[in-house]
This record gives structure tokens, C-alpha cells and sequence, in this order.
């Protein structure tokens, strides 16, 4: 194989391609043997796409045919995206009435926005915490309200709650007794201080309401958008497949293969300064999913990814997006890879003296917490 | 072939190669390892098991071996990967078993959310089973190991495994695992009975485990019907107490005492019912293990109604 063909480089590894076609051709899985659902259902638990599976394939698929052991799974991962799906709603409807008189709109960002949306693709879906984006004028307000409601800071040094406020679109997250999920509680959805500040006025202005709801979600464009920069922006891509199907979700319900579609996205990427993250997305998801329109979106919008960085950004992050099941650690290239695109993820959210200053201080903590932990032992 | 059947180094042959597959009965876990302590402690504690070829699907694929590094030289460890993933802290390398044993558990409760899992010890006799949810101090170990030596067999010492829709007992037959006194107490009850090594210092003091015995084993697919729910709590200065616990009480210490009670919403409200409604609820206090299993033997004798006698049947879910 040469270089320019191999996998590593020119799309994901091999170990995730069963699982990458069973979510492209679900209705194909009714031929798989038990062996090959061996290779397909536990990359996908780690992959924590189980219950998206389990609704493609169910979907498709009559689960009678399906051997039992490969139903129970599927059906552990629709539970477990059930019960994730319940908490979210329950959590919203228990946080309403502390909104109530703090001026919004109140934007449900990412999962918790799907999920209130039902997005087709929400179901199955496991989501991490609730994201919820209020304007700054109201965070105090809000924050007081919560705390008073019982919400507490899991985070609660005063440099962790420095950082966050001076230097962070968001909150620490908040948890509460009787919730199972994290809350986090935005102002923006990127870094104040960092390489791109997305226009979070037009953000709000273009926010619209839920049916039936309370809650706002970003306008289609800027839902895709924010999926976007939080991948191949606010992350170092380390086993985030799930980040990268979001963003395939999202440019087929554009459609992104709709020219008229895809102008209008990149013209709103334009408005935030986040073209560049576009394309590598764009690159990615052609690279993963075969995603309709990011041909066209790679070869309109040109340069970027195709540029040398951008097209070691994509390669590196081939490496590292998928489950790390079975690497033990051996495969060089994958850890230099996540390496380097940690060192990214954090030089891109703060300028140098600030990420100099940041490391500086969690250094010393990490010291001193050290010495003290130290000093415990000996005297305890 | 039965485990006991095969040479060690056939065994780790098969270990340290493509794995060794073994059935508990709800579930099945492929495991593999090169540590060549490790195969001859699996050949005495899954004896009765069949050796099973690696290919298929398991429910679980673990792997325990050496970590390596520079940290090695200071604190030998293993690890133990879950299909690939280290997902539990590594233990130090002269705990191969317990590692192998309590992950190969944490593994398999965090996979099997498509049944109600109960934190409890699971024996029967004639398909009807008792449950012993497990209550800090009950010695449900104890008990269920002392059980499993007088004639009532094992569904599972550490999850009742509970299918949803029927509320039928599904097995998880697994080692038992025995802690400190309870070593020397199950020793003295049965002397035939097989433990192996003993661990000390482990996070949970010393460690040894019983092996299930073949003709339990042999029975890992069929189901069993809810009979009798026993809370029980050891207390040397006791004779044998029961006392009758009120359904809806039952109810409540069991779901608090699940692995996921809480995440499978009305399925398990529905099924956990179910169990209780069909089962007869009690406290038992209990000095010595020859009166507590007299007890729970009359018991269940007493619940069973002419009419009720219910064979066990073949789970017709279970792949063979």
C-alpha cells in the first residue's frame, strides 16, 4: 500500500470502518453474522453511538431477523439514550420557572437543542450535559437563580471559577441533587480571547423559538456552525466521531447538497470568521460519511483544507477521531497525533500569554496540591 | 469440553491466542490474557464451564496483562481492557484474579441494560428462585455460597439478572467471590468445596472464590420464576428470626438496590412489580448457616401453592 492510498491519511482506520458502513446502510446489517456484529457493537458503545445505531438499524432493519444477543445490545444502547433523553427534558422543565423573568432568549445549544427540536437524528443519541446560552445581561441573574434553587458549582476553586469568568464563553458546569445530567450555562459558544469571536449578537438576534416550548435553538445555519467549531475548533478531535455525525446530521438536513443551501452557510461562517473550520468539517465528513454537498463545499470554498496544514489537520485527526478500542497505546503515530492536536485545541482557544499564563498557574497548583497531599500523608 | 478437562498450557494456549469463551449464561465474555498464573487459576475456578470457541459474539471481550513502562520498575501492575478500553484503574500485579473477576463484573453491568440487573445473591431449587438483595452486613455471600453447597443451585451471587416484560430470573453464573472470614466460614462448611488462592490486601481485604459447581453450570440457561424475597442480616448473638416484609417495602429496598433500576423508567417499575407480586417477602436474621438454609428450604416449601409448580424452562432467548 502506498502512502498516498493508506487509510491512516486518506480517511478513518480500519478497525471503524463496520461500524461507519452500518450507520451508512443500515438495512445491509441484516446479512451480518454474529462475528461481524462482534466487530461492529463494541466500537460503538465506545464510540458512545450505540442507541444511533440501534435506531438506524431498527429502523431498517425487521429485529426478528437479527440474532438475539445483537437485539439485547441494540436495545441497551435505546435504553440508555431514553433514559439520557428523559433527564435532559426533566431538567428543563425543572430549570424554567428559575429563567422565568431573566429577559432571553434562552438558546438550547447542541443535544439538548436536538432533542427539543426532535431532530430525527436526536434519537438514539446520548447526550453529555445540557448546554443552555443566555444573554449576558441575564447571567447573573440566572446563576443566582440556580444557585438558590440548589445548583451547585462542581468546579469550586477560585481559580477555576477565575478562569471561567474571565477567560470562557461559559460557566463551570453546575450539578444538582436529583439530576443526572451537568448543566452548563453559556454566555457564548466560543471564547472570549480566542483566535475566532463569532458575532453573538447576531447569534441571539437569529435564535428561534421551540414549538412548544420555552426555549430557543440557534437558526439551522448557526446550529451547524457551533457543531462545527466545537469539533475541529474547541477540541482536540480524540475520539469524537459522535461530534463529527452531528455535523453530517446537520448538513444533510440543510440540505448541504443544495447549492442555494450551501451558499447561504457560507455566508454565514463568513459573518463569524469561521470558514476555515467549515472546510475542515466539510473535509472530514466527506473523508467519514460520504456527506452530500461537501464536495462542493471543499472545492468552492477552495484553499483551506487543502492547504498543507489544513490537510494535516485532517489526516491527524483521521487518527484520533474514532473509538481507541485496541490501541494499546503502541500506535505512535495516533498519540503524537492527539498530542499535537491538544497543543492546537489549546492554542487556539487563548493567545500565547494567556495560554502561557494558564499553564503556569496549573503547574504550580498541580504542585502545590502535590506538596500538600505530601505533607497529609506524613503528618496524617 | 469442560475446563477441568484441559492441560493449563493448552489453556493459556487458547488464552493467549485468539481467547478462551465462556458462558455465564445471560451473558458470555471472551477472555484473554498471556499471564500464565492467570490460566491455571481460571482452569480451577471455571472447571465446570465448557470451553468455548472465540469466534461469534460475546457479550464482552477482557483482556488482563502486564502494564507496561517505566512505572512497571516501581509498581508492577495489570490491566485489565474491556473490548479494547481500559475502563477500570489497573490493580497491582499479584492481584491478577480479583481484577479479572470484579471487572469482568463491572463490564458486564454496564453492557447488560437491556435487563433489570438487582444487587443480590440468586439460588433456586426447582426453577423457583430466591432473592437476597445485598445489604451492607447481610452476608448474602456467605449465605448464597452455603446455599449453593445444600442443594439449591446458583443463578448469581452478584447481579439477579431480571428480564423486562416477564420478570422471569435469568443466571450469571459466576465465581463467588468470598471475603475474609467468610473464606474460612465456607471452608469449614464444606471442605470439598473449591476456592481458590487467596488474595490479601486486596481493596476488599483477603479475596478467594468459589467455584460453581458443573451441574450448576450445566443449567445456565434456564430461567427460574420469583419465589421468595430474603433480606438477610447476619447477627452471631441470633437464633433464626423471620419476619414478614410488606410487599411495597420489598419494592423500595430492591429498586434502591439496583444497577439501573433508575434508568430503565417504567420497564423496570413494571417488572420489578411483577417479581415482588409473584414472591413471598422476608426478613431473616440469622446466627448460623445450617438454621438459615433450614429456614429458607421451609419457606419455600411453605409458598408453594398446589397448582404452582412451575418447571424450569429453557430460556428460548439464550443462543446455545
Amino acid at each position: 500500500m502506498t502512502v498516498a492510498n493508506s487509510p491512516s491519511t486518506q480517511g478513518p482506520p480500519e478497525s471503524v470502518r463496520p461500524l461507519l458502513a452500518a450507520l451508512a446502510d443500515p438495512a445491509s446489517s441484516a446479512s451480518y453474522d454474529e462475528s461481524h456484529w462482534d466487530r461492529v457493537i463494541p466500537i460503538a458503545r465506545s464510540a458512545r453511538l450505540l442507541g444511533v445505531l440501534a435506531h438506524r438499524v431498527f429502523g431498517n432493519v425487521d429485529r426478528s431477523g437479527l440474532p438475539d444477543r445483537v437485539q439485547r445490545h441494540l436495545d441497551a444502547g435505546l435504553i440508555e439514550a431514553r433514559f439520557r433523553r428523559q433527564k435532559t427534558l426533566y431538567l428543563l422543565h425543572t430549570i424554567t420557572p428559575i429563567l422565568e423573568g431573566h429577559p432571553g432568549p434562552w438558546v438550547l445549544l447542541k443535544g439538548a437543542g436536538y432533542i427539543a427540536q426532535d431532530l430525527p437524528f436526536s434519537h438514539g443519541r446520548l447526550p453529555a450535559d445540557v448546554d443552555l446560552m443566555v444573554p449576558r445581561t441575564s447571567l447573573d441573574g440566572i446563576e443566582r437563580g440556580l444557585l438558590n434553587a440548589g445548583w451547585e458549582f462542581e468546579k469550586n476553586e477560585p481559580y477555576d471559577q477565575h478562569y471561567y469568568r474571565a477567560w470562557s464563553h461559559e460557566l463551570p458546569p453546575m450539578v444538582a441533587a436529583g439530576q443526572a445530567m451537568e448543566l452548563d450555562l453559556h454566555h457564548g459558544i466560543l471564547p472570549p480571547v480566542g483566535r475566532i469571536r463569532p458575532d453573538t449578537a447576531r447569534l441571539f438576534a437569529d435564535a428561534v423559538p421551540v414549538a412548544g416550548s420555552r426555549f430557543h435553538v440557534l437558526c439551522p445555519q448557526d446550529q451547524v456552525l457551533h457543531a462545527v467549531v466545537h469539533l475541529v475548533y474547541d477540541s482536540d478531535f480524540v475520539g469524537r466521531l459522535r461530534d463529527l455525525l452531528d455535523i453530517d446530521a446537520l448538513f444533510r438536513r440543510l440540505p448541504l447538497s443544495d447549492r442555494a443551501a450551501r451558499q447561504a452557510l457560507v455566508e454565514r461562517a463568513r459573518l463569524h470568521g469561521m470558514e476555515k473550520p467549515l472546510r475542515l468539517a466539510a473535509h472530514l465528513c466527506r473523508n467519514w460519511f460520504g456527506t452530500p454537498g461537501c464536495d462542493g463545499l471543499v472545492a468552492e470554498g477552495a484553499a483551506a483544507a487543502s492547504g498543507l496544514y489544513g490537510r494535516g489537520i485532517v489526516a491527524m485527526a483521521n487518527r484520533v477521531l474514532g473509538p481507541t478500542n485496541g490501541q494499546d497505546g503502541s500506535d505512535r503515530c495516533a498519540r503524537t497525533a492527539a498530542l499535537l492536536l491538544e497543543a492546537r485545541s489549546h492554542w487556539l482557544r487563548m493567545p500565547p500569554w494567556l495560554l502561557a499564563y494558564h499553564t503556569a498557574s496549573k503547574g504550580v497548583r498541580s504542585l502545590a496540591q502535590r506538596a500538600t497531599k505530601r505533607e497529609g500523608t506524613a503528618t496524617g | 469440553m469442560r475446563i477441568a478437562d484441559t492441560s493449563v498450557e493448552s489453556l493459556l494456549q487458547r488464552l493467549s491466542s485468539d481467547g478462551l469463551g465462556i458462558d455465564f449464561g445471560a451473558a458470555r465474555a471472551r477472555v484473554r490474557t498471556a499471564l500464565p498464573a492467570v490460566a491455571g487459576m481460571i482452569r480451577t475456578l471455571y472447571s465446570g464451564y465448557t470451553t468455548e470457541d472465540a469466534g461469534g459474539m460475546f457479550d464482552v471481550t477482557v483482556e488482563l496483562r502486564r502494564v507496561r513502562g517505566v512505572r512497571a520498575f516501581i509498581r508492577p501492575q495489570c490491566e485489565l481492557l474491556c473490548d479494547g478500553v481500559r475502563e477500570i484503574e489497573p490493580f497491582p500485579l499479584d492481584t491478577p484474579l480479583p481484577l479479572l473477576e470484579w471487572g469482568t463484573n463491572y463490564a458486564i453491568a454496564t453492557r447488560l441494560f437491556c435487563y433489570l440487573l438487582l444487587h443480590a445473591g440468586v439460588v433456586e431449587r426447582g426453577g423457583r428462585a430466591i432473592v437476597m438483595p445485598a445489604m451492607p452486613g447481610s452476608g448474602k455471600s456467605t449465605l448464597t455460597a452455603a446455599l449453593t453447597l445444600r442443594g439449591f443451585r446458583l443463578l448469581s451471587d452478584e447481579f439477579g439478572v431480571v428480564r423486562l416484560g416477564d420478570a422471569r430470573l435469568l443466571r450469571m453464573l459466576r465465581p463467588l467471590a468470598l471475603k475474609n472470614e467468610s473464606i474460612d466460614v465456607i471452608e469449614r462448611f464444606e471442605p470439598s468445596a473449591v476456592i481458590g488462592p487467596r488474595f490479601p490486601k486486596t481493596h476488599k481485604g483477603t479475596v478467594a472464590h468459589l467455584a460453581p459447581q458443573a451441574s450448576h453450570v450445566d443449567a445456565r440457561h434456564e430461567v427460574a420464576h420469583p419465589a421468595l424475597v430474603v433480606f438477610p442480616r447476619f447477627d452471631p448473638a441470633a437464633g433464626v428470626e423471620l419476619e414478614p416484609v410488606k410487599r411495597t417495602r420489598a419494592f423500595a429496598r430492591l429498586a434502591v438496590n439496583s444497577f439501573n433500576y433508575h434508568a430503565l423508567g417504567p420497564d423496570a417499575f413494571d417488572a420489578l412489580g411483577q417479581l415482588v407480586d409473584e414472591s413471598s417477602c422476608w426478613q431473616l436474621r440469622y446466627g448460623d448457616l445450617d438454621g438459615a438454609i433450614k429456614a429458607i428450604g421451609e419457606l419455600l416449601d411453605e409458598t408453594r401453592r398446589t397448582g404452582d409448580a412451575v418447571p424450569a424452562a429453557r430460556d428460548p432467548q439464550a443462543v446455545a
